[in-house]
C-alpha cells in the first residue's frame, strides 16, 4: 500500500492578536508560530498506521516555503518514509486549485494506493485541495472520514453528517480521502526520534522540476482572488465584566441566577 | 452572469432546511444580477419536493433517479455536471453542508468553475460577484473575486441568509431525463450510522457549561462537570475536546455534534468556531470566558470575562453555591 500525505504549513491565529499586512491583502505572518495543519496531523498518523498494519510505504508532502521543512521531518520521525517539499517563489499567492494543480502534476506520475488529506486547514478554511487534487486525477474522494478500513481493492470508512449522524461508505481504490479530526490519536514524538532522521534529505523541488507551467501556480493559476481582508466590525459583542476574578466571578454568577443559569 | 441555479439539498427524498436559505441568497443574487433563478433538484422520487420549491422557484429542475438519493458526491456530480454543461455562464449556490462540502471540489472542476467554499455574504459590485467568508480562526473577513470566472460555484455558512417565503404563484417544474448512464459507481453508499446515545442528552438540556480547546492541554475535568453540577446543568464541549478523548462525542455542541436550545450557555476557552456555534439554537443567554479578548466567542455572547479560567471557575462555583445557599 503505498499512501501519500498532502499536509499544509499554518500559522497558529488561536490566540493571537492579529494585524493586516500594508496591502490589506493578506496578515501580517513574520510574527506568528507557523506548524502543520491540525487536521493533517490525524492524516499522518493515519497513513502510518495503516502502514504498519499493511506493510508499504508512506510519502509526505507540502507545497510551503523553506521553513516547512521541519514539518516534513517531524513527519518521518513520526513514521513517514519519504517527505517531498515542493517550492517556488512562483507559488506564492495559489489558491487551493492552483495547490491541487501543484500537487496533482507532481503525484500523478507516482505510484499511489491511497492519498490522505485533512478535510480543512486552520488558515483558510476553504476545504479545496483533497476533493480537487481527486478529481484531477480522476480518483473517487472523501471528506470528513473515519473508521478507515482498507480491504482488498476498497476502502471502508464513515463520513460525518449532521448531529452525530453518519454513512459508511465504501470507495474503489486508488482513492482520496481527506480525514476528520479525532480519528485516531497522533503519537507522541520523542526528540531522539526526531534526531534519528536530522539528516535525511528532503528534497525540495521547483517549478521546472516539477515540471508545470508558471500560468498554472500563483495568482495567475488561481482561480479566486482575495480582493481585501478586514477586522470583522466589533459590533455590540459582549459586555465584558471587568474587575478582579473575585468580582468578575461573582458580578457573573449574579447575572446567571438573573437568567435561569442556577437550577 | 445569465443564470442562478441553487442545488437543493435533500436525504432520502426530505429537502434539507439549508436548501432555503440558499434560495434566499440565490434569489438576491439573480436580483442583483439580472439573472434568472432555477433551482435544481436531484432525487429518487421529486414530485412533493419540486412543488414545494416551485413555490418560491420560478423554475425548478427535476432530475429522478434513485441513485440520487443518498446525495452520494459522486452521483450528484455525474448528473449536475450534463445539466450545467450548456447553460453558458452561471452562478451555482449551494449550503455547505456536510454532504456539499464532499461534493465542492470534485464538482468545480467538472465544470471547471471558480469556487468560493462557506461564504457568509455575497456581493454584486460592478455586475461581478463577490464573496464574503472568514479565515484564520474566524477572526478576519476576507473579500473574494472570482477573476473573469464564467462559472461560479459558492457554497454557503449556514445560518448567513435568512429565508422568508415569497408567496409567488408557483414556477414552472422541468422534468429532465436521469443523465447517470449505467457506468459503475467508485464511491457506493452502505448505511447511515446513527449517533452514538450516551447517559446524557445535552440536547434537551436547559442549563448548559461547555469547555473548549483552550482548557488546556491535561484538564481536570472534575472542575468543570462539578460547576455544571453545582449551576444544575450539564457538560458538553466543542470538537476538539471530543478528539482529545476527554468527553464522549456525545457531549459535541455543534454542526457535526449535538444541536442543542438551553436557556443559558457558559462557554469556557471555547473561541467559537462557526461549526460549533451553529450547533447552539434558540437565542440561550451566552456567556463567555476566555482569555483571548479576541476570540469571536465574544462577538457572539452577551456577557464576557477575559482572564485565566483555572482561576475563574473555581471561583465562580464558590459564588454560584453562596447564592444557592441565601
Amino acid at each position: 500500500m503505498n499512501i501519500v500525505v498532502c499536509i499544509k504549513w499554518t500559522p497558529d491565529t488561536s490566540e493571537a492578536d492579529l494585524t493586516l499586512e500594508s496591502g490589506g491583502k493578506d496578515i501580517k505572518k513574520d510574527d506568528l508560530d507557523f506548524d502543520v495543519n491540525d487536521w493533517d496531523r490525524f492524516a499522518i498518523e493515519e497513513a502510518v498506521q495503516i502502514k504498519e498494519k499493511m506493510g508499504g510505504s508512506v510519502s509526505v508532502i507540502t507545497v510551503a516555503p523553506d521553513d516547512a521543512e521541519e514539518m516534513l521531518r517531524e513527519s518521518l520521525a513520526r513514521g513517514a518514509d519519504q517527505a517531498f517539499h515542493l517550492w517556488d517563489d512562483a507559488f506564492e499567492g495559489s489558491d487551493g486549485y492552483a495547490v491541487a494543480s501543484i500537487l496533482a502534476k507532481f503525484i500523478r506520475d507516482r505510484p499511489y494506493d491511497l492519498i490522505l488529506t485533512g478535510t480543512l486547514a486552520d488558515d483558510d478554511g476553504g476545504g479545496q485541495v483533497g476533493g480537487m487534487l481527486a478529481a484531477m486525477l480522476n480518483i473517487p474522494s472523501s471528506t470528513l472520514v473515519s473508521k478507515i478500513q482498507i480491504q482488498g481493492t476498497t476502502i471502508n470508512f464513515n463520513r460525518e453528517l449532521e448531529g452525530g449522524l453518519g454513512e459508511a461508505i465504501e470507495m474503489d481504490l486508488p482513492a482520496l480521502v481527506s480525514v476528520a479530526t479525532g480519528l485516531n490519536e497522533p503519537r507522541f514524538v520523542s526528540i531522539r526520534a526526531v534526531r534519528k532522521v536530522s539528516s535525511v534529505e528532503i528534497p525540495m523541488l521547483d517549478l521546472g522540476e516539477i515540471g508545470i507551467d508558471e500560468s498554472k501556480v500563483g495568482y495567475d493559476g488561481s482561480r479566486i482572488q482575495i480582493e481585501k481582508v478586514y477586522l470583522p466590525p466589533e459590533g455590540e459583542g459582549a459586555e465584558i465584566i471587568k474587575g478582579n476574578p473575585e468580582e468578575a466571578a461573582a458580578r457573573l454568577a449574579e447575572i446567571l441566577r438573573e437568567k435561569g443559569g442556577i437550577g | 452572469m445569465k443564470n442562478v441555479f441553487v442545488l437543493a439539498e435533500q436525504r432520502n427524498q426530505q429537502l434539507r432546511d439549508i436548501t432555503w436559505e440558499a434560495i434566499a441568497a440565490g434569489r438576491k443574487l439573480a436580483g442583483e444580477l439580472g439573472a434568472e433563478l432555477s433551482c435544481i433538484l436531484l432525487s429518487g422520487r421529486v414530485e412533493d419536493m419540486a412543488q414545494k420549491l416551485a413555490l418560491e422557484c420560478p423554475k425548478v429542475l427535476a432530475v429522478e433517479d434513485p441513485r440520487l438519493d443518498t446525495f452520494n458526491s459522486e452521483a450528484i456530480i455525474r448528473a449536475l455536471v450534463p445539466i450545467l454543461q450548456d447553460k453558458g455562464p452561471f452562478v451555482l449556490v449551494m449550503g455547505n453542508s456536510n454532504s456539499i462540502i464532499d461534493l465542492a471540489p470534485g464538482l468545480s472542476i467538472a465544470l471547471e468553475a471558480a469556487l468560493a467554499t462557506d461564504c457568509f455574504g455575497l456581493e454584486v459590485h460592478d455586475g461581478k460577484l463577490m464573496a464574503i467568508r472568514q479565515m484564520y480562526s474566524y477572526k478576519v473577513n476576507a473579500l473574494v473575486s472570482f477573476k473573469d470566472a464564467q462559472r461560479v460555484v459558492v457554497t454557503l455558512r449556514g445560518g448567513s441568509f435568512s429565508f422568508t417565503p415569497s408567496k409567488q404563484q408557483a414556477g414552472i417544474i422541468e422534468k429532465i431525463p436521469s443523465p447517470l448512464g449505467e457506468d459503475s459507481q467508485r464511491k457506493r453508499f452502505l448505511n447511515y450510522v446513527e449517533a452514538e446515545k450516551g447517559d446524557v442528552d445535552i440536547a434537551s438540556a436547559d442549563i448548559i457549561v461547555s469547555v473548549g480547546r483552550g482548557i488546556g492541554d491535561e484538564p481536570d475535568m472534575e472542575v468543570f462537570q462539578s460547576l455544571a453540577e453545582t449551576m444544575g446543568g450539564v457538560l458538553a464541549c466543542s470538537r476538539p475536546i471530543v478528539d482529545k478523548n476527554l468527553l464522549p462525542k456525545y457531549h459535541q455542541v455543534g454542526t457535526s455534534g449535538v444541536e442543542v436550545k438551553p436557556k443559558v450557555y457558559l462557554a469556557l476557552g471555547i473561541s467559537g468556531a462557526f461549526q460549533h456555534l451553529g450547533g447552539i439554537k434558540g437565542s440561550p443567554l451566552l456567556a463567555a470566558i476566555n482569555k483571548d479578548a479576541r476570540a469571536p466567542i465574544f462577538r457572539v455572547a452577551q456577557y464576557g470575562i477575559v482572564g485565566d479560567l483555572n482561576e475563574l471557575v473555581p471561583i465562580l462555583e464558590e459564588k454560584i453555591k453562596a447564592i444557592k445557599k441565601s
